[in-house]
């Protein structure tokens, strides 16, 4: 673990090109952002599919105060993240009621709406949102108070930072008291609340955690492309690619989301490259080949037969003994 | 000291009653057998008790508080545990996990759950499995693991519902006496079960119910004698006279 880290602080010595590093902060982005919604989607073993709603969030707050009101995008990035909170634990509050499609049909339609929202609002108050024409932010006064900066090595290394924090709260939440109610009302409800779990308390506090987090990954998106629109940050197309990371790599499990976004972000992006023009969206037609393949094959992920091979290796060469209870 | 008083409970769905003015109580420490055939409403009167369904009329007190349609997991923290007829595990996890989602109750930290549900695995001699996952579990263990979970919530009042159903002899045995071994540290048990050997052996009283009603109660040898049971069981031709 700590390898692969110091190889992800030394990359951006070896790797010149920006277009590569690039590929890399938005491998590492999406991997963050799955990793948040994995919280929701993995362990309380629900299937969220609006969760590009809260980078929204988190887009648009930090941005429209920064243009306005000159606030710095980092404060804005946690007001962006409480209010994506209170409009997480507002859709849950009615929908965890809810099971299955429903659930996640319901959490498509409060994104859905949101996008549709903000498409058509010009001005909601005081607060400029440009409709469909998104916001653009002026790379004037680049720094870190400004969260702006002309290359993408600071970027690369504030997405990192971000991934591996967001890593270990979700390996410290797995093993605690909370994890182990989430995993248990995903699993059995029934049984899990005759043994004290309040299974719908337990999804609210994780759905608060996700949302609060995946609002810190739309400022990020914002500061680090310097243009939002409704498209761009709300759209299903997001949410969807987060699912597909999570179900490809394995919702549940810590290690699922990095598989799944290693294995699917270069699939994304070269589809992006050499067929953009000519077949675009090609990369969500193989992804959906890809699900069904896993589906079959492996329904619990990839991460499954790759922590089987893992752990044998380990026990060949009699090191130390792996974590066996994360999965 | 009564730990559980029922009076007048009632359970209607639409026009069907399916537990009539039921009275029910129990003394700390005592086995409580609840039997009746098949749709007599034991289950019903059981997830009453258990917080899953609201009783239409009536009235439960849990050591000296009502209860009346609590929630499962607010009645859990008083000290109600239950168990499943069909047992729902968490299958995917370990049975140490299973344990310690129960332990979780009483204990906040990881390690203390895991140290409490480490006592519960080893006093019901499930220790050495406690890294198997529990859907790969025998039906035996699997109602064994139904019972560890429940312990380590550290409950006051255990409900049973068919932990033998589905056993083999030799299994049975195993569940009585592990049943009479928590008597003996002082646990109030609530058993609904099917299989009378085990039954009349663990009992201190038995309630039998039918259509909704109860019809006999007392010691099992009474039980066993009295007329309206055998007619419930085996039909109006077989009364006794």
């Amino acid at each position: 673990m700590a390898g692969v880290g110091a190889i992800a602080f030394g990359l951006p010595l070896v790797v010149q090109s920006p277009t590569y590093l690039h590929i890399l902060v938005l491998l590492f982005f999406y991997t963050y952002l799955t990793t948040s919604w994995n919280l929701v989607g993995g362990f309380a073993g629900v299937l969220p599919l609006g969760h590009s709603m809260f980078v929204g969030i988190g887009a648009y707050t930090s941005t429209v105060l920064s243009l306005q009101y000159g606030i710095s995008p980092w404060f804005g990035m946690l007001i962006g993240g409480v209010l994506a909170t209170v409009a997480g634990v507002l859709i849950g509050l009615p929908t965890f009621k809810m099971r299955g499609a429903y659930f996640a049909l319901a959490t498509i339609a409060f994104a859905e709406g949101f996008r549709v929202m903000i498409e058509n609002i010009d001005h909601l108050g005081p607060f400029n949102l440009n409709g469909p024409r998104g916001l653009q932010i002026p790379p004037l006064n680049t720094g870190f108070a400004n969260y702006m900066f002309a290359a993408k090595e600071p970027y690369y290394y504030i997405i990192l930072v971000m991934l591996i924090g967001v890593l270990i709260l979700t390996y410290l939440i797995n093993r605690s008291k909370l994890g182990y109610f989430l995993n248990a009302g995903g699993e059995e409800p029934e049984a899990a609340m005759s043994l004290g779990v309040n299974v719908a308390r337990c999804k609210l506090i994780a759905m608060a955690i996700s949302s609060f987090l995946t609002a810190l990954a739309g400022t990020f998106y914002a500061q680090f492309s310097l243009f939002i629109h409704p498209k761009s940050v709300v759209s299903l197309d997001l949410s969807f690619e987060i699912a597909f990371i999570a179900l490809i790599g394995g919702r549940g499990s810590i290690a699922g989301p990095v598989l799944g976004a290693l294995l699917l972000r270069p699939v994304s992006d070269f589809s992006r490259i050499y067929f953009g023009d000519t077949l675009p969206g090609l990369h969500l037609i193989i992804f959906g080949l890809v699900l069904v393949l896993v589906m079959i094959f492996q329904p619990r992920g990839l991460q499954e037969p790759l922590t089987r091979v893992f752990n044998r290796l380990l026990d060949r060469f009699g090191q130390v003994e792996p974590e066996r209870s994360r999965s | 000291m009564k730990i559980l008083e029922v009076t007048n409970l009632t359970m209607r769905f639409g026009g069907l009653i399916a537990v009539n003015s039921l009275d029910l109580e129990m003394e700390a420490g005592q086995i409580l057998g609840l039997i009746g055939p098949n749709g007599a409403g034991k289950s019903t009167a059981f997830n009453c008790l258990a917080g899953v369904y609201r009783p239409t009329e009536g009235e439960i007190n849990f050591r000296g508080q009502k209860v009346n349609g609590q929630k499962p997991w607010n009645l859990s923290k008083q000290g109600l545990a239950r168990t499943f007829q069909i047992v729902k595990p968490f299958a995917s996890k370990t049975v140490l996990y299973n344990v310690m989602v129960g332990a979780f109750a009483r204990h906040g930290r990881t390690a203390q759950a895991r140290a409490k549900a480490m006592e519960v695995l080893k006093h019901l001699k499930l220790d050495d499995k406690k890294d198997q996952r529990a859907g790969s579990l025998t039906i035996a263990d699997r109602k064994r693991l139904e019972i560890a979970r429940a312990l380590a919530t550290e409950p006051k009042l255990l409900l049973l519902d068919e932990v033998m159903a589905g056993l083999r002899p030799t299994e049975v045995d195993d569940m009585v006496a592990l049943i009479n071994g928590l008597r003996e540290k002082g646990m109030t048990i609530l058993v609904i079960e099917h299989i009378m050997r085990a039954i009349m052996a663990l009992s201190d009283r038995i309630i039998v119910i039918h259509f909704g009603r109860k019809i006999a109660e007392g010691l099992p040898a009474e039980v066993a004698a009295d007329e309206n049971v055998i007619k419930a069981y085996l039909g109006e031709e077989y009364g006794l006279s």
